[in-house]
């Protein structure tokens, strides 16, 4: 159980988180999937997972566009989080946005391994899972 | 009409000059004088002044020396120098310089100097004028580029979020009748949402400078074609592709991609399904200065009405339902700033043939 993978969807859209839920499933990624509105939520759960010596394989689709504390102040808030926590997550950015600037600023963060656009399509981020299993 | 009495500031060592000029121009013009720069200075700071007239000749800074010292922290008001003849070099080197608007031969004629009071008055208006509406319009292009990145997500959010449900209704297999409608929900949402593309693309164009990078034409066909795959008709179309590139090219790839897309769209688009073997062809060959791209296809064509204006922008036919008469402006738009060049040929009920030309970065 714990070795199987985590979803974290961090994703203001309750209808996106929905959805992307489903997808995910249907597609049979996983079906331990967890979603957070507020990005703080989310760091705090991994926190608390990483305490708990929970999910060791994290993967986490971080929207771009959210009220609050968006996705790029949410990327610098994980930077700050201790290795041991960071080294069982794989950060992909999720949006809608096609903004040049957004695009460059994301794929320059080391912390990111890839853009993805909405809608999410699952079959391109299963292979780059696979691709990219730690 | 003035709006004020134009304000001028005289600075002169010799307070004789200063009270005969204020003695020849007080009814016309507020006039402020002083035989020291440090004052000259404060009366800059306390008032708005709009021409300063400086002596050349002074025993501790020269006019010109004196202009040098007040050009960064007072720039609007226009300079002129009062000298005698003998000064003429050092004169001829700050007007060149740019930092006297004229100068004023001593003994000055009072008729001239009125005429060059004047004038040098509405030359400082028209650069507060340009200066206004250069603020202006640099207002109204901030608030575009945030209206195109609130574009680009408020508007695309929604759509984006719509295109997901869909996806997922598809998904979870729903009888034929509800597929159809989702069909044409999702349809609608795709033309849509190319067009806020499209909008955001034409800025994006217009706005960003180049990016330069290597390019390699198999990767880049690639991927253009598989983001077509899956729209509406493309299943019927047979994308065929043929990529000669031996040396390196450089270009930019955004620009690129702008172009590509909105090409293989149309040829999507503008199939004619009555035949049955539709295809479209996108070749390049690759050169040392530049790189050839031919998209041609055998869809319905272009008549020759149309053929001149296809590329204008919100140009579409009133038959046509499909355009959004943006997408072959970008593509216009893009190879300019690339300097390369788009031709395109057809022949109605045919087909259509696009070459476009860019020239190789290197």
């Amino acid at each position: 159980m714990k070795d199987q993978m985590n979803i974290i969807l961090v994703d203001d859209n309750d209808i996106d988180i929905v959805v992307n839920t489903k997808l995910l499933k249907l597609a049979n990624i996983t079906d331990n999937i967890v979603s957070f509105n507020r990005c703080e939520n989310a760091l705090d759960w991994l926190a608390e997972n990483h305490a708990q010596g929970g999910f060791k394989d994290n993967v986490i689709l971080l929207d771009i566009q959210m009220p609050g504390t968006d996705g790029f102040q949410c990327l610098e808030k994980y930077t700050q989080l201790s290795e041991e926590v960071k080294i069982s997550c794989r950060v992909f950015m999720l949006s809608s946005s096609i903004d040049r600037g957004d695009i460059e600023r994301s794929e320059a963060n080391v912390d990111v391994i890839k853009v993805l656009e909405k809608p999410l399509d699952v079959y391109l981020f299963k292979r780059l899972l696979a691709a990219e299993s730690l | 009409m003035r709006p004020h009495k134009i304000r001028i500031l005289y600075l002169d060592d010799e307070e004789n000059n200063l009270t005969s000029f204020k003695a020849a121009f007080r009814r016309d013009y507020k006039i402020f004088t002083t035989t020291t720069a440090q004052e000259a200075v404060q009366i800059l700071t306390d008032n708005e002044i709009h021409i300063v007239i400086s002596d050349q000749k002074m025993p501790n800074i020269s006019g010109v020396e004196f202009f040098e010292l007040i050009v960064p922290d007072f720039p609007e008001p226009i300079r002129m120098l009062l000298t005698g003849y003998a000064d003429i070099e050092a004169v001829i080197d700050a007007i060149n310089k740019g930092q006297v608007y004229r100068y004023i031969a001593k003994p000055w004629n009072e008729q001239e100097l009125k005429m060059t009071i004047e004038n040098a008055y509405d030359v400082f208006l028209t650069r507060q004028q340009i200066n206004e509406k250069n603020e202006a319009l640099e207002k109204a292009y901030t608030e575009l580029e945030k209206f195109v990145y609130s574009a680009s997500h408020d508007l695309r959010a929604p759509l984006v979020s719509i295109l997901g449900v869909i996806k997922l209704a598809r998904t979870e297999n729903p009888d034929n009748q509800s597929m159809q409608y989702f069909q044409m929900i999702e349809k609608n949402v795709n033309r849509l949402d190319s067009f806020v593309q499209n909008i955001i693309h034409y800025y994006q164009n217009l706005k960003n400078g180049e990016i330069i990078s290597a390019i390699n034409f198999d990767n880049l066909f690639m991927e253009v074609l598989e983001h077509y795959a899956h729209y509406d008709g493309a299943s019927e179309v047979e994308f065929k592709r043929s990529v000669n590139q031996s040396g390196e090219f450089n270009s930019d790839e955004l620009r690129l991609k702008m172009i590509l897309n909105n090409l293989v769209s149309n040829a999507i688009k503008y199939r004619d399904p009555n035949k049955s073997d539709q295809y479209f062809n996108l070749t390049v060959d690759c050169q040392s200065d530049k790189a050839v791209i031919e998209i041609s296809d055998n869809g319905k064509g272009i008549d020759r009405d149309s053929i001149g204006q296809i590329f204008d922008m919100f140009f579409h036919k009133s038959e046509d339902n499909v355009s959004t008469g943006i997408g072959l402006y970008i593509v216009k738009e893009a190879v300019e700033k690339l300097e390369g060049t788009v031709d395109v040929s057809s022949e109605p009920g045919q087909g259509a043939k696009f070459v476009v030309e860019i020239p190789n970065r290197s």
